[in-house]
């Protein structure tokens, strides 16, 4: 038997020890501490099933699908201003970026509650807040890496900047484009689960709320589960395979 | 954060010019955007009531007593301490996993695809109810509400400062000495120390940004603890003060000790 063989049966194997496990300390203890795996299963499907939950887990989609909308066209635009206006790069790498990373998820949720009240906004506002960073970080290492000869030839053939924008800037940032929104897709589940605990009237942190307060453990991990579930799917499943494109396509350049 | 490491960073020669020291008009604009930032947000406070954006000089004094106050001191060392624990306890349990998955070359599917993508895909939030439900509110509870969410990326560093450890050095270093103490000291612990400091840099920064949900539920000590009080009295100033108490104590931390570290133990490339 190969290694590669052997390691992924010993995965398998962990699994399904896990499992057991899972389920043997979910008899011992009570049902609020450790709900089993069948409830869980039960409520996760449920999700699905009703209403109600199926509306919140879209709810939640909405929230992440915009904060990461308004992050990527807030940081790319942002880090292409520092590009073209050297003078402002220590402003925005050297103020900014170790500001907005260094202040709390939760404090931009907190405070937008208070500025903004419970809704969506608030919740967009704290999540967005969050991977802003993330952009701007990503992006520089783009406009970083930007082929100077490549751009210099291209200079020499027109001089139409849009042209030279289109044609080589843009295509030679994909990659990082890419990679910014791969990031902020992994973050912004994660942040909005707080935010909407905390900010939103809706979504799946507002229903973790709800089964926190009604210490409805098996609500909370089937929630948390289906987190997990789709983020890593997703990232498996979509975002790799076009990522490996993405940098295929690009990698000419 | 993880930003960097999923990022391509085939860096090309002359890049670390790209943002230079700063010419006097960077300098005057970047400090100027900042004095402006600060102005804007002292003139917007004035028409404002307190409960949505108090005055920055508020701010700062209710700052300046988390550090001065006996009564608040105790929160801020409170999280300081859970936060410096946390780092610790995550490194060792974080590099014994990547020594597992090397050692015992069988279990690498286990830590690789198992334990770290689990860790990886839980949110913060989730530990923070989980930990209360199980350990009630106790210290306990957020230290391990931080390890949980640390340990990947502690797994992930020292994992790959484990793969780089050069074979060939300690084959020659074997054939000069046989203790196995000798040749952890001198050759692997040497070439390992780069990769334990990018670990600590950023499980330090994940750690205290981290600090505050972690003590949201599960705490009654604490900066995070302070910061939920102060929210449910719409005290929008200490709400304030006490994100910026995070952002003052990571800093004085990476300058003070993370730093001189990093300069010490510089990344051989």
């Amino acid at each position: 038997m190969t290694l590669a063989r052997k390691q992924r049966l010993a995965a398998h194997a962990f699994t399904l020890g896990a499992l057991v496990l899972w389920l043997v300390y979910s008899r011992i203890v009570p049902p609020y501490q450790m709900p089993g795996p069948a409830p869980v299963a039960r409520d996760m499907v449920s999700f699905f099933a009703d209403r109600l939950p199926l509306g919140q887990l879209l709810l939640s989609l909405g929230h992440v699908a915009a904060a990461i909308a308004v992050s990527f066209v807030l940081g790319v635009g942002i880090a292409l201003i520092a590009h073209y206006l050297p003078v402002l790069r220590l402003l925005i790498y050297g103020r900014l970026t170790p500001f907005l990373n260094s202040f709390s998820g939760i404090g931009w949720t907190l405070l937008a509650v208070l500025w903004f009240g419970l809704n969506d906004v608030t919740v967009i506002f704290a999540v967005s807040a969050v991977l802003l960073p993330f952009a701007l970080v990503n992006m520089r290492e783009g406009l970083q890496s930007l082929d100077g000869e490549l751009l210099e030839m291209a200079e020499s053939f027109g001089r139409s900047r849009l042209r030279r924008f289109q044609k080589i800037v843009l295509p030679s940032l994909a990659p990082f484009m890419f990679a910014t929104l791969r990031v902020s897709f992994g973050v912004s589940w994660k942040v909005a689960l707080t935010a909407e605990l905390f900010g939103g009237n809706g979504g799946l942190g507002y229903l973790v709320n709800v089964a926190r307060q009604e210490i409805n453990t098996a609500m909370i991990f089937a929630a948390i589960g289906l987190i997990v579930l789709f983020v890593h799917a997703t990232d498996l499943y979509l975002l790799t395979p076009l990522q490996n494109h993405v940098f295929d396509r690009y990698r000419a350049l | 954060m993880s930003s960097t490491d999923t990022a391509p960073s085939e860096r090309r020669a002359g890049a670390g010019d790209y943002l230079p020291g700063g010419g006097w008009l960077a300098r005057l604009i970047a400090d100027g955007a900042v004095a402006a930032a600060l102005l804007a947000w002292w003139l917007a406070s004035r028409a404002l009531p307190d409960f949505v954006l108090p005055s920055p000089l508020k701010v700062g004094a209710d700052l300046l007593t988390l550090f001065t106050s006996p009564a608040l001191l105790k929160h801020t060392g409170a999280s300081t301490a859970r936060v410096v624990i946390s780092v610790a306890i995550a490194l060792a349990v974080g590099g014994g996993l990547a020594w597992l998955a090397r050692a015992v070359p069988v279990t690498e599917g286990i830590v690789r695809e198992r334990v770290l993508v689990f860790l990886n895909s839980f949110p913060s939030l989730g530990w923070a109810i989980l930990a209360v439900i199980w350990f009630q509110v106790s210290t306990f509870s957020v230290v391990f509400v931080q390890v949980a969410i640390l340990i990947p990326f502690c797994l992930v560093n020292l994992g790959e400062g484990l793969a780089r450890i050069d074979e060939e050095l300690l084959e020659m270093g074997r054939s000069f000495t046989r203790s196995r103490w000798r040749l952890l000291t001198r050759i692997a612990l040497p070439l390992l120390m780069p990769y334990l400091v990018a670990a600590l840099r950023i499980s330090y920064g994940i750690g205290w940004k981290i600090a505050l949900v972690s003590e949201l539920f599960g705490a009654d000590t604490g900066l995070g603890y302070l910061m939920i009080q102060a929210e449910t009295v719409s005290n929008a100033t200490r709400v304030f003060a006490t994100c910026f108490a995070i952002v003052v104590l990571f800093t004085l931390g990476e300058r003070l000790v993370i730093d001189p570290l990093a300069r010490r133990f510089a990344r051989p490339s």
